[in-house]
């Protein structure tokens, strides 16, 4: 019991800790993790991390052994939206990503994208959040 | 008489000197309020010491107040104690009122209602050294000392202007925190890229609330020199290095090593909130030159931002013993389309060390 116990309290204050500790630079430099469907039922999920340079903004799709890059990711800082392409490996060829969000809540450590993926002839909703 | 001139006089001082939190993103400075009751409480905790009132309305309904009077540290160090104010005291608080509905004040004034005397004060002007302006102490060898001479003690208060702003940049008005009175004017506080620029403004915009210095979080970079409660250099020259501890932010301390290292490579580094440091002195300058910086947290009051790329140089002079020139060269590329560079004045606290001080988060009421 004091082990669950302790257990429990160590989980809570690891969490405030995680919580308290913002990403103050570029909101969207990081790691970023979710997914995309075009239901609640159909989801695949995303992880993503991106980068910047100072002149671009660059980008990996799940990274790994089917990591599809993003060579630019286009930051409209007077509304915070996101948009960028990228070419994934398909059976028959490339599959194009197309991707349009929003950026939320910039301030928060656990900020979030928004908006419409574009997969192929597919397209759904996305939701990343920043880890 | 329980309210001493003394403390009333400590009040008038000390009152301008900010503690951690925000106030700007607490208080609404665009609403004044006029509370009158009886202190049912005291609460003398860091950041901030609060007395609380018990306040009736017009309807007869009493609500508690919680009011922020400053500092206890500062408060004591003039002689104002958590003993000063009796349970039961009747008082007038005259201050702003906080965000939201949270029954808080910043007090501006307090008038103790059986004497009339006015027992707080909230003027624009703070207090500056009190160290004459003595030639700065040197080490046998010639160096000049950073810290006291042999035998004394002290430390550097940071006072009047200490808003890091580009220093071509004229008549650029802000407050304490860091709040500009004019937002078009942030393109002269620094050459930010748009997206520094965005995140600046919506900083400013929101009254600097998401702060992680509120949290409790490390006051890296220049803003260390920009803390209430001061800073106090160590010079172990037989090791080499020039510790620089903080009376502010949580109490930290950052090495600056001076024992001829080279700097390493940014990418090398472990990123932390203070970097890696190596100094070297120049004539009576000290130079120290610093990377590895994360990015959890705001490297000055106001809200400019920065990146894992920041580079700073910085100059400390101290051309007599109350003074020390401090200025910092900003270099990040990724945030800044150049480098640019600003920097103020510290005061020398003479007699005194920096005392126990640590910010503990949520330990307002």
């Amino acid at each position: 019991m004091r082990k669950v116990a302790a257990f429990l309290i160590a989980s809570v204050i690891g969490l405030s800790v995680l919580a308290g500790t913002a990403q103050e630079g570029h909101p969207l430099t990081g790691t970023w993790s979710g997914d995309w469907g075009p239901g609640v039922n159909q989801r695949t999920h995303i992880t993503m991390v991106m980068t910047w340079d100072g002149k671009t903004i660059g980008g990996t799709i799940n990274p790994g052994p089917d990591a599809v890059p993003v060579d630019a990711i286009a930051l409209d800082v007077t509304k915070w939206t996101v948009r960028f392409d990228a070419d994934a490996k398909g059976a028959s060829g490339p599959v194009r990503i197309s991707v349009e969000g929003q950026l939320n809540d910039i301030a928060s450590a656990h900020r979030t994208i928004t908006g419409t993926w574009r997969q192929g002839t597919a397209k759904g909703d996305f939701k990343l959040t920043r880890d | 008489m329980r309210w001493s001139l003394a403390a009333a006089a400590a009040f008038v001082v000390l009152a301008t000197i900010a503690p951690l939190a925000q106030r700007s993103a607490l208080y609404d400075a665009e609403r004044q309020v006029r509370l009158e009751g009886a202190v049912t409480r005291v609460e003398w905790v860091n950041p901030s010491a609060f007395v609380f009132i018990d306040v009736r309305d017009g309807g007869g309904v009493v609500a508690n107040w919680a009011v922020e009077i400053g500092n206890p540290i500062n408060l004591e160090r003039h002689k104002w104690t958590r003993r000063s104010l009796r349970i039961g005291d009747l008082v007038t608080v005259d201050g702003t009122p906080a965000r939201g509905p949270n029954r808080q004040a910043l007090a501006r004034s307090i008038v103790h209602k059986a004497s009339g005397k006015r027992l707080f004060d909230m003027p624009a002007a703070r207090p500056g050294g009190t160290g004459r302006a003595a030639p700065a102490p040197r080490w046998p060898d010639g160096q000049v000392r950073l810290g006291p001479a042999p035998g004394q003690k002290g430390y550097w208060s940071a006072t009047g202007t200490k808003a890091l702003v580009e220093s071509t940049a004229a008549n650029v008005r802000m407050n304490d925190e860091g709040l500009l009175a004019n937002l078009t004017d942030a393109d002269r506080v620094a050459p930010m890229l748009p997206w520094a620029k965005a995140i600046y403004l919506h900083r400013q915009r929101t009254q600097l609330r998401d702060d992680p210095i509120t949290r409790c979080m490390p006051p890296g970079g220049p803003r260390q020199f920009q803390m209430p409660n001061g800073v106090q250099f160590i010079e172990q020259r037989e090791v080499g290095r020039i510790l620089v501890l903080m009376g502010g932010g949580n109490r930290n301390w950052r090495v600056i090593y001076t024992d001829g290292r080279p700097q390493g490579q940014a990418a090398e580094a472990v990123l932390t909130y203070y970097g890696t440091s190596v100094g070297r002195w120049d004539k009576d300058m000290l130079v120290v030159d610093s990377i590895g910086y994360n990015e959890r947290f705001w490297f000055t009051n106001g809200g400019l931002p920065h990146t894992e790329a920041l580079h700073l140089t910085e100059r400390f002079s101290r051309p007599d013993a109350s003074t020390l020139k401090y200025e910092v060269t900003v270099d990040d590329p990724r945030t800044y389309t150049r480098p640019w560079t600003g920097g103020w004045t510290l005061q020398w606290v003479p007699g005194e060390d920096i005392e126990e001080y640590f910010c503990e988060e949520g330990n307002t009421p």
